[in-house]
């Protein structure tokens, strides 16, 4: 069975036809053709499905597609600034080592996101119980520590 | 993921007819339980009828009453501070679930009708003895959330029923209360956990109530052990009867998470912990 949705993705308003049974994740690198949402675990424990849906952090390998019919997803793609331009964030992840083999990396920089738009001056400790979600093989989490709060410096800045 | 059709209705009315016409279908409210069974082929779905679009199910209102609407996200839950002043423990025990990701989808109701031994929301709910709110297209009724569970993923749901809402009276504002968990990990459901609710008069327990959690097939109400502490002045060794009485009432079991053995050490450790944190 198909049914059309209606939603905001990166700024643009999509509209697609999605068998009922898909996930976010499924019409993201689908139909949609955004592969740096990745798929880990597929079962909400790695994080590097997650995505923005309405100002919130979600992991899209558990979100049906319908779901987002006439709501707002930010995915990792939605970040660049004009141009083609890294984010703030993303530059940050890039200074600092946050980034190593790269797979969990769109995870992280979305859910740093969710947290630096609602709290732009987060401790180290709200840091990391806002990335418990989010597992990284590679760098031991303290470059990716260090990342956030540059990425939070370096947006502080530019306000 | 096996195909399954899905629907959004919009309101109660729309529910009831979907259920009419798809009997083996499923509800979903935040799915991160269920879309979980789904991709693990423990269950094998044909239809799903969301319960997301209906907002008079997210509504939590505060009167004498007050009602937490079941479709209420775990992050809306923690956010709402007129609820955190009233029931701090069950704000404890919402903060410690997953991780950002899962609590920005994950519902209150969604947490008591999967009806894990684990669930954490439902330990403070049973010592504040809430009561769950199960309606149809015939009606409403309430159960007292102790009886709302009947076993690992059985709840007294019947086929055709939704929680709506959880109830709890006002006045169980007035006791002390407290959460405590073990996982493995920060983000991890709980190997053991415990909640204890006390009634005091100045030096003397009134009253007192104890759940456990993850050592029995349902999140567990232990009377025995309350019955110990009531109008008296609880001492330590009172405490160690009670952590007796507690290694009596439950059952636990070994599993990935955690050996039996184990789990009985943390709940004697944690009514210990949980009634020395109350009396101060
Ligand atoms: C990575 C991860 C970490 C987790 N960590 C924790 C944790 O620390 N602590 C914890 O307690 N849980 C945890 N969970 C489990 C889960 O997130 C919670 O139990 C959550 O509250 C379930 O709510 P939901 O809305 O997602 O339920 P769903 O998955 O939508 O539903 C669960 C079940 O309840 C039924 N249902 C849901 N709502 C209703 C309703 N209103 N009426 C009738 N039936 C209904 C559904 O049919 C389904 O059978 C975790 C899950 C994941 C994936
Ligand atoms: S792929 Fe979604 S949490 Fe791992
Ligand atoms: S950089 Fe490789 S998993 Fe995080």
């Amino acid at each position: 069975m198909k049914k059309e949705i209606n939603f905001v993705l990166n700024d643009s308003e999509v509209t697609i036809a999605v068998e009922t049974h898909k996930r976010l994740i499924d019409i993201l690198r689908g139909p949609l053709n955004l592969h740096g949402t990745r798929e880990g675990c597929g079962e909400g424990e790695c994080g590097a499905c997650t995505v923005i849906v309405d100002s919130r952090a979600v992991n899209s390998c558990l979100y049906p597609a319908i779901e987002v019919e006439g709501k707002k997803v930010i995915t990792i793609e939605g970040l660049l600034n004009r141009g083609n331009q890294l984010s703030a964030i993303q530059k940050a992840f890039v200074e600092k080592g946050g980034i190593q083999c790269g797979f969990c990396t769109p995870g992280m920089i979305m859910s740093t996101k969710a947290l630096l738009d609602s709290n732009p001056n987060p401790t180290d400790e709200e840091i990391r119980n806002t990335l418990v979600g989010n597992l990284c093989r590679c760098t031991g989490y303290v470059q990716i520590i260090d990342s956030v709060k540059l990425a939070a410096n370096t947006l502080k800045k530019s306000k | 993921m096996n195909k399954f059709n899905y629907f959004n209705p919009k309101s109660l009315k729309e529910i009831w007819e979907l259920k009419e016409k798809y009997p083996d279908s499923w509800y979903i409210a935040g799915g991160t339980d269920l879309m979980v069974k789904i991709k693990n082929r423990e269950i094998k779905p044909s239809t799903l009828i969301s319960l997301r679009s209906i907002p008079e199910l997210s509504v939590i209102k505060t009167e004498d009453v007050i009602s937490i609407g079941s479709l209420t996200t775990i992050t809306d839950l923690i956010n709402h501070t007129k609820l955190a002043s009233l029931f701090p423990i069950l704000i404890q025990a919402a903060k410690m679930i997953g991780s950002p990701q899962i609590r920005n989808v994950a519902t209150i109701g969604g947490n008591l009708c999967n009806c894990s031994p684990c669930a954490d929301t439902a330990l403070p709910l049973l010592v504040l003895e809430a009561r769950a709110i199960l309606t149809n297209s015939k009606g409403s009724r309430e159960v007292p959330l102790n009886e709302f569970f009947l076993g690992p993923a059985k709840s007294c749901l019947n086929q055709t029923e939704i929680l709506t809402q959880i109830h709890i009276d006002k006045s169980s504002s007035n006791f002390q209360s407290t959460f405590l968990k073990k996982g493995r990990v920060r983000m991890d459901l709980a190997i053991a956990s415990v909640a204890v609710l006390l009634e005091m008069k100045e030096k003397t327990c009134l009253q007192a109530r104890i759940a456990a959690g993850s050592v029995a097939p349902v999140p567990l109400r232990l009377y025995q052990v309350e019955e110990l502490f009531q109008n008296s002045i609880i001492t330590s060794e009172m405490i160690k009867e009670a952590q007796k009485i507690a290694l009596n009432s439950i059952s636990p079991i070994t599993d990935v998470r955690s050996t039996d053995v184990y789990r009985r050490e943390i709940i004697g450790v944690f009514i210990k912990q949980a009634i020395q944190e109350l009396l101060g």
